[in-house]
Parts: C-alpha cells; structure tokens; sequence
C-alpha cells in the first residue's frame, strides 16, 4: 500500500463518522420539523437568506428579495459544508460551488451542439488526436486578484496524475489518457496523450453532463494534501474561484453567494456583471416543499418536481414557467434510467433470470404511472437525443432494441427453465429459496423511488420477492462503487450525448473491480468473455473521430453483449420539470429561449446566471 | 395451600371495599361498563372490522400502485385536473393509482396490529422484570432498574432509524419487534413502583405467612389486583408503538410496500399533496389515526376510572 492511499484512508475514516453523525443528526432533527415542513423550515430558509447575519458568516449587509436568485440543491443535505475540495468522493459542488464560483474551461450547448469556451478560448488536437494544445482566455483572475494562468491548469492536472490511488475525482480519467501536461507560456498547455482522443476536450473540460475536471488556484493549493485539504477558511477567504460570486454562508442545509463586483469578466468585457447581488442555495427536501416554496415566491427555480406538483405550483403562481410551455413541459435529462445486476452476485449472475426481469417490465405502463406520462420508454442504454439516433437505429435494427411493453409469460418461462416454481405465496422458490431482489434506489428525488416501486410492483406480480431500499445519494453511490448491492435503480451508463463512446467506455472490462474493491466504472462487475470482445469494440470506437460512418455498426456489433447478457436493463429516458419563477427574475433558458438547457444544478449555470434580468425592466 | 390463596384472593383491598355500595350486587353495575372504555372499544372495533371484514368486499389487491388510475377524487368531488370521482373508487386514488378504500382496509389494521405486537412484546417483558424488580428486591432489582433506567435514556427514534435503514426488508412483525426493544422499560418502572407498594400490604404477609411461593405471590396474588392499572399502562404502550410507527412512515422507513397509514402520509408529503389539493389523500389517513388514538385514548381513560374508584365517583 502506498503511502498516499495509506493517508488517504486515515483521512477517509474521521470523514466517513462525521457523515455517518451528521446524516444521523439530521435524520433526528427531521421528526420535528416533518409535521410542518412548510411551517417552519421553509420560510425560515428564505428569511435567513435575506440576512445572512447568524454566526459563521462574514456579516455583509441584507439584499432585497429582488437581487436574490435562489436555487434548491439537489440532495436531502448537504453531509460537509464546509469541505470545498472538489476532487475528494462524498464533497459537493452543486450547491452553488460550481455554479457560482468555479468556471469551467469550456461549455458545451445541448442546444446547437457547439462547445462554447469560457475560461479557455480554444482547444484544438493534432491531426492524430493525441496532443492537444489548450489557449486560456486573457485576463482571467481568481477572486483574490492572483492571475488564473496555465500554472493553474498544469498543477491541477498534475496532481491528479500523481494520485496514485486514481481516487480523486477524474484521477483515473486524466491517468488514462495523458501521459504528460505542460505549459507552452502563460496561456497555453499542451496535453500529449497516452493513445488517441477525439473527445478529450468534450468529455472532460466542457461541461459535457453535470461538471467538468475544475482547475484549482496553484497559489493555494500547493503544498496541500488534496485527500485532506478542505479548502475552505473564512479568514483567508477560502475557497476561492474565478467566477462573479463568493461564498459568504455555508451550512448543511443553505449556501449563500454574493456579487463579486472585481469578477473579471466585467473588466475584462468578457461579459457585463451579472444583475443578482445575491445567489442562495438551499435544501427543500420534499417535493411538498419545493412546490410550497415556489409557489409562494420563495423559490425561483427548483431542481425538479412531478408534473403533478408543477400544475399545482403553476396553479398557485402563473408566473412559473419550464422548460416548454405546455405539457410535457420537461426538459430531456442526458441519464436514462435503467436497472443493472451486480454480475457477481447469485442468483442474478444467471443471465436468464436478468432476461427475465427484462421481458417482464411493463416499461410503457412505468412511465404512465411513475412519470405520469411525461417521458419515454428506452430502446437502449442511450439517451434518445437526435445526435444519438445514428447508433440508437443501428442497434435496433439488429434486434437489440428493448421492447416498452412487457412479454410477462416469456420471462416467467425463463425463470421456470432455472428451476423456479411458483410457491403458495405466488413467489418463485428454487431449494427452500425464494427468488428475491433488493433494489436499491437514491432518495434524493420522489421519482427515483417512485420509478422503482413500480418496477418492484411489477417483479412482483410476476412471482419475484423484489424489494425497494431507498438510500441517501452518497450511501447509493458508495455500495454501487464497492459492489455492495444486488441490484440498483441507477443511471451510470449516463455519458454519451451526441456521440456513443462515452456511456459505453463506463463499462469496459478494464474498469472491473472485485466486489469490495472501489471501482471507479463498470459498477456491475461485468467481467466475462462477452466483456472482453466488447471491450476491444468499445475501445476500437474510441479511436475513432467524432461522426465517423463506421462508428454506428460497431456500436451494434458491441451493444449484442450488452443485450445478450442482461448486463443494463433499459427502463425510462429521463425527463426533469425545472421550474422556474419569472416574479423576480427572467431570462431563464426555455424551449424557446434555448441559450442552453436548464439544468441549474450543472456547472453550466453559468450561463444562466448571466443570463438572468430583473424582472418588470 | 391452595385453598389459602383463594381466600388470601378475595382479601384484597378492592374487593373488600366493594360491599360498602349496595349498587355492586346489580349486575349491570360494574365498573367495567364504563361509558368511555365502551366507546372506545366500539370505535376500534369499527375500525378494525372494517378493516377485517371490508377484505372480502373490497379488492385489496387495489392498495398497490399502478392498480387504478392516478389522481382520482373522491365520489362527489372533482380534482384540479376536472375529473370527477368515480364508485370504481370511492375514496378517489392517489398519484401512483393505489386506491384510497384499499389503503384504508388495508392500512388502518396493519397500524393497528403494529401497536399491538409491540405493546404486548414491551408489556409481557415490562410486567415480568418490573414484578421480578419490585418483590424480589436485592440484585435482582438493582439490575433491572439499571438496565431499564438506562434503555430509556436512549433515544429511540434515532436508534430505530439507524436499525431501519440497514434492513433489506422492514416488514410489519419486524418493525413491531424493533418498537418492542423499547417500550418495555417504562412499564417494567411503573409495575415496579406499583408492586413494591403492594409488596407491605397484608394479604401478600398473609400469603407469604402461609407459605405462598413468591412466584404464586407475584402472579396470583399482586397481579390481579393490577390488572386494571396493566391494561391502561398497556393501551399507553400501544398509542406510543403507534405513534412510533407511524412517526418511521411518515418518513419513509416504514415498510417499502406494505401499505400503512403512515407510508400513505408520506407518499402524499413527498408527492405536494396538500398543494394539489388532493386532500383525501393525506385527509383519509389522517382521519384513520385520528379515530384509533382517540378510542384508544378513550379505553385508557375508561380503564383509569376503573382502577381509580375516586375518578369513577367524581365522574358520575
């Protein structure tokens, strides 16, 4: 064991027992404030908002409700407020971190498809794809002055490449694929790359789905341990980033942002300073809440809410608006959903009983009763955009599509041809032993457990003992990295978006991992010789430039591994209804106004923020 | 020495007080026809069998999702989206189409049965140790008011939250159990208080001057004369268990697919109910718990009043 991993796991252990204590006490704290979320908790956020002048912050003076942005976050707390280290697992960042402060190098537009810079200017490869030369934008400085310079981009690539337990957010990424980093001048480096990648810059530096790899100031980060470093110390103005904002409150459940009028942005003509004074990120945990809080303008965007809670909200306050203006009203989310086995785990590992489990959701009914109706079956594991739909087709026309409805008798002939007789109960039993799974599901947002109870229902009337286990996020995200799970309602093939590789590459063999072990993709375990030839596919595809006419075949050719051995059991894409409040703020992104798509828990945000006018100007 | 406990048995201090009212000797004039026990029998029995026997008119099979259409009012009402209820449903249904009447059928008695198993477990437990403590004394004591002195310092809400969410499957029994693990302390403090009282009365002297086992002096002797104050101390046991449970669902620890009013509550929290006035929704298992605290409130009440002459006189 290497000394860094050693240290690493000295530093893991204090934060895993204050996670534990700290989900604890606000599991204990919720009895009380349960009867009447909307009572108490909820007014109390936005007013503490307003002012920020309880202990521990920095004592600014109080802004109007009407130079306020607040967003909700997308977890039922947040378990180390004060943790600003980015690249350690279990921190968060979508609580306005990388919305607000961080900026990432590049953004990618869902809606034309152009990757848009923003820190960086260009970043452009060779004509075999293997070094790529990075341009920083000129005139870029961290909040506390200090230039933002290609020695921030090389140090913070560099250690990740010296993290030799590749545990660090993107360590393992970075370790793939570059063999070197260095700078050319101030605002250039060069990448050279272990093999060739048309993606590099899509798939790490664009914001491509959620975040992209942040660059850390060198200034501050040297010297530090980066598995320790919290980076947060109000007395030296930690953390620190180039975006317009700064942290001014930082809580388990409310974080507030305020104006950083030196952004360089505004100096530099980059773009004028954004209109909010303020941005305040704060937990509203059920979707009781968040429709309260919106409805009532105290809210101006959520992360998510069911069509129901929607009506409801727009009924109470017309000036919501989403992503369309009429039903479905939603946004597409890039991370279908789907239901994977852990491969190595009896009796799942027989892939029949996961054929099985495949023809007997009903995933067209899943959607009218779980999503009530605002989504869509998947035919693969891949999102349905219109830049997928080259390979989508390829691999249904060669029969490896999954079908919406249910075969229900088909699948009930498979699990008998294992040995399986249907028992007294209505449950199939094989020895003594009932066939059971338990599913596990995030229980972050009510569609997550929602989406799972019926396909537990649906196992269920089939004669399977399927059972729900709904866990925190980062309890979820840890059991599927260590295997510890049966099965899980997930969406870790998430990935690609306008080109295949990526959702494929996260279950490549080379990424298998011993249950136990934490694995960093490839969850399932897949590790059979249906994995190995889909591998050598899935890496001959990533070679391959973006568009390329081969491309789509062997993406079929692959993805017949994938079918014929249950590994990812296609459900539902994923819809999100962000909701929006127009009473304070407007230009918020929309169907019609599609700056970019409008998930507001992305490091794309900010655009949004940008974007965002006063309203009644 | 048998025939000597029977005596030593009516020489309690209530049934020697019982002749002083001439009224005893009418039949219809016992305690236990106490107004408000009656009634509140009368309403969990109305409960529960409607629960019981609602099983054989109602499909219950309706009370898991996807099994009736979503979003429905009750007969009479119209939701936010303009439909009207329908009799298919009568209790209208909720937003992953479980039937309200099937939830209620099915929900009110698993409730209800939670209370129970786990009062009973905490009270069977409660009565053996506080009357061990109590008339045994010595080490005997000292270690069980330690053991129950420290189980209630415990805060077990937050322990029963910890245990839920490492189960696989948290099923009614299994909740019920873990419920039990604490409700035995306090009864075991009161029993204990209640027979170390009795234990200096004379006809447990008499008993124990004619040779009466202390095992036949506890349960022969003492807890008849308990009996009153052990069902009330129980009914409190099982309105707490109840609340317990219901305080596990309400936030979503409870059983995953087992319907209880409780989970019902918290789907309807987690899904804005009360915002998209889908009030039959939260209403109805509101309203269920509401009446199976109020009659169990009712027994305890009526049970108070039998083991307490003076309350019965002053209520009359």
């Amino acid at each position: 064991m290497s000394i860094r991993s050693r240290r690493m796991k000295a530093a893991a252990l204090p934060f895993l027992l204050a996670t534990t204590v700290m989900s604890i006490l606000v599991s204990c704290t919720s009895p009380t404030a349960a009867p009447a979320p909307e009572a108490t908790a909820a007014p109390d956020a936005t007013a503490a908002v307003v002012s920020p002048t309880e202990a521990g912050t920095t004592g600014t003076g109080e802004v109007a409700r009407e130079d306020t942005v607040i967003f909700d976050i997308d977890n039922s707390s947040v378990p180390a407020p004060e943790n600003f280290n980015p690249f350690v697992p279990g921190t968060n960042r979508n609580q306005g971190a990388h919305q607000a402060m961080w900026e990432p190098l590049f953004i990618l537009n869902y809606e034309t498809g152009a990757i848009q810079p923003w820190l960086g200017t260009e970043f452009t490869p060779n004509a075999t794809q293997d070094l790529w030369t990075l341009k920083l934008r000129e005139g870029v400085t961290w909040s506390d002055g200090v230039a933002f310079t290609a020695d921030d981009v090389v140090f913070t690539i560099q250690m990740l490449l010296d993290d030799d337990t590749a545990s660090l957010d993107n360590a393992a990424n970075m370790q793939q694929w570059v063999k070197s980093v260095s700078k050319v001048d101030d605002l250039t480096i060069e990448f050279a790359l272990n093999e060739p990648n048309p993606r590099f810059q899509l798939d790490y530096f664009s914001v491509r789905i959620w975040g992209s790899i942040m660059i850390m100031p060198k200034h501050v980060w040297e010297g530090q341990d980066p598995f320790t470093f919290t980076f947060f110390d109000q007395a030296k103005g930690w953390p620190i980033g180039t975006g317009p904002y700064k942290l001014t409150t930082a809580s388990p459940t409310q974080f507030v942002w305020d104006r950083d009028d030196n952004w360089w942005g505004a100096k530099t003509g980059f773009h004028a300073l954004p209109e909010p004074l303020r941005l305040a990120w704060v937990i509203a945990a059920s979707e009781d809440q968040k429709a309260l809080l919106m409805s009532s303008g105290q809210l101006d965007s959520a992360m998510n809410v069911s069509l129901g809670a929607f009506e409801a909200i727009q009924a109470k306050n017309p000036k919501v608006i989403a992503w369309h203006a009429g039903l479905p009203y939603a946004w597409a989310d890039p991370c279908p959903r789907q239901l994977s086995f852990n491969l190595e785990k009896a009796p799942w590992s027989d892939v029949n009983l996961r054929k099985a489990v495949s023809l007997i959701i009903d995933r067209a009914k899943m959607i009218e009763i779980a999503y009530e109706g605002t989504s869509e079956p998947s035919r693969t594991m891949f999102v349905q955009y219109g830049g997928m739909n080259p390979v989508i087709d390829a691999i249904v026309a060669a029969g490896y599509g999954t079908q919406p409805t249910a075969n229900v008798d088909e699948g009930k002939a498979l699990i008998e041809a294992a040995g399986y007789t249907l028992n007294a109960a209505g449950l199939y039993e094989k020895d003594g032993q009932v066939l059971s799974v338990t599913i596990q599901v995030p229980n972050d947002t009510a569609e997550y457990t929602r989406s799972n109870n019926e396909v537990v229902e649906q196992l269920r009337s089939a004669g399977i003992d399927a059972v729900s286990q709904p866990l925190t996020g980062s309890t979820f995200g840890d059991n599927l990295a260590t295997g510890n799970f049966e099965a899980a309602w997930n969406w870790e093939q998430c990935g690609s978006v306008n080109e295949p590789w990526n959702s494929m590459n996260s279950l490549n063999v080379s990424r298998y991992m011993p249950i136990g072990e934490r694995a960093s993709a490839n969850y399932v375990r897949w590790n059979s010789e249906g994995a190995q030839a889909y591998s050598a596919i899935v890496d001959q595809i990533g070679t391959l430039p973006l568009g390329d006419p081969q491309i789509p075949g062997l993406v079929a050719e692959a993805y017949k591994y994938v079918y014929d051995e249950a590994v990812v059991i296609p459900l539902a894409q994923a819809q999100k209804l962000v909701p929006f409040d127009t009473t304070y703020w407007v230009g918020w992104p929309t169907a019609d106004d599609n700056y970019n798509h409008p998930a507001t828990w992305w490091n794309s945000t900010h655009q949004i923020i940008l974007n965002l006018k006063k309203a009644g100007q | 020495m048998g025939s000597t406990l029977d005596t030593s048995g009516l020489a309690t201090p209530r049934a020697a007080s019982l002749p002083r009212r001439m009224g005893r000797f009418n039949r219809w004039d016992t305690p236990w026809l106490n107004p408000k026990l009656l009634a509140g029998v009368a309403l969990l029995l109305v409960i529960l069998l409607s629960g019981l026997l609602g099983r054989f008119f109602w499909d219950t099979d309706l009370a898991f999702s996807g099994k009736a259409p979503l979003n429905l009012p009750p007969v009479g009402f119209v939701n936010t989206r303009g439909q009207a209820g329908t009799w298919e449903h009568p209790l209208g249904t909720e937003n992953s189409g479980r039937d309200m009447l099937a939830l209620m059928i099915v929900g009110a008695p698993n409730s209800f049965l939670v209370g129970v198993v786990a009062a009973g477990v905490g009270m069977t437990v409660g009565v053996i140790l506080g009357f061990s403590a109590g008339f045994i004394g010595g080490r005997v004591d000292d270690v069980i008011r330690l053991l129950s002195d420290v189980t209630v310092t415990i805060p077990s809400l937050m322990v029963l939250i910890v245990i839920q969410s490492l189960m696989r499957q948290v099923d009614l029994t299994t909740m019920a159990l873990l419920i039990a693990v604490f409700a035995w302390p306090t009864p075991t403090r009161l029993i204990r208080a209640q027979v170390l009282s009795m234990r200096a009365s004379g006809y447990v002297h008499m008993a124990r001057l004619s040779g009466a086992s202390t095992w036949a002096i506890m349960f022969r002797e003492i807890l008849p004369n308990l009996t009153p104050y052990i069902f009330a101390s129980f009914i409190g046991n099982a309105t707490g268990a109840i609340l317990a449970a219901v305080g596990l669902e309400t936030l979503g620890l409870g059983p995953q697919r087992v319907p209880t009013l409780g989970g019902t509550i918290y789907f309807a929290i987690n899904a804005a109910a009360l915002l998209r006035n889908m009030w039959w929704w939260w209403g109805l298992p509101t309203l269920m718990l509401a009446l199976i605290f109020i009659g169990l409130l009712l027994i305890n009440l009526g049970f108070d009043e039998i083991a307490n002459p003076r309350l019965r006189r002053s209520s009359q």
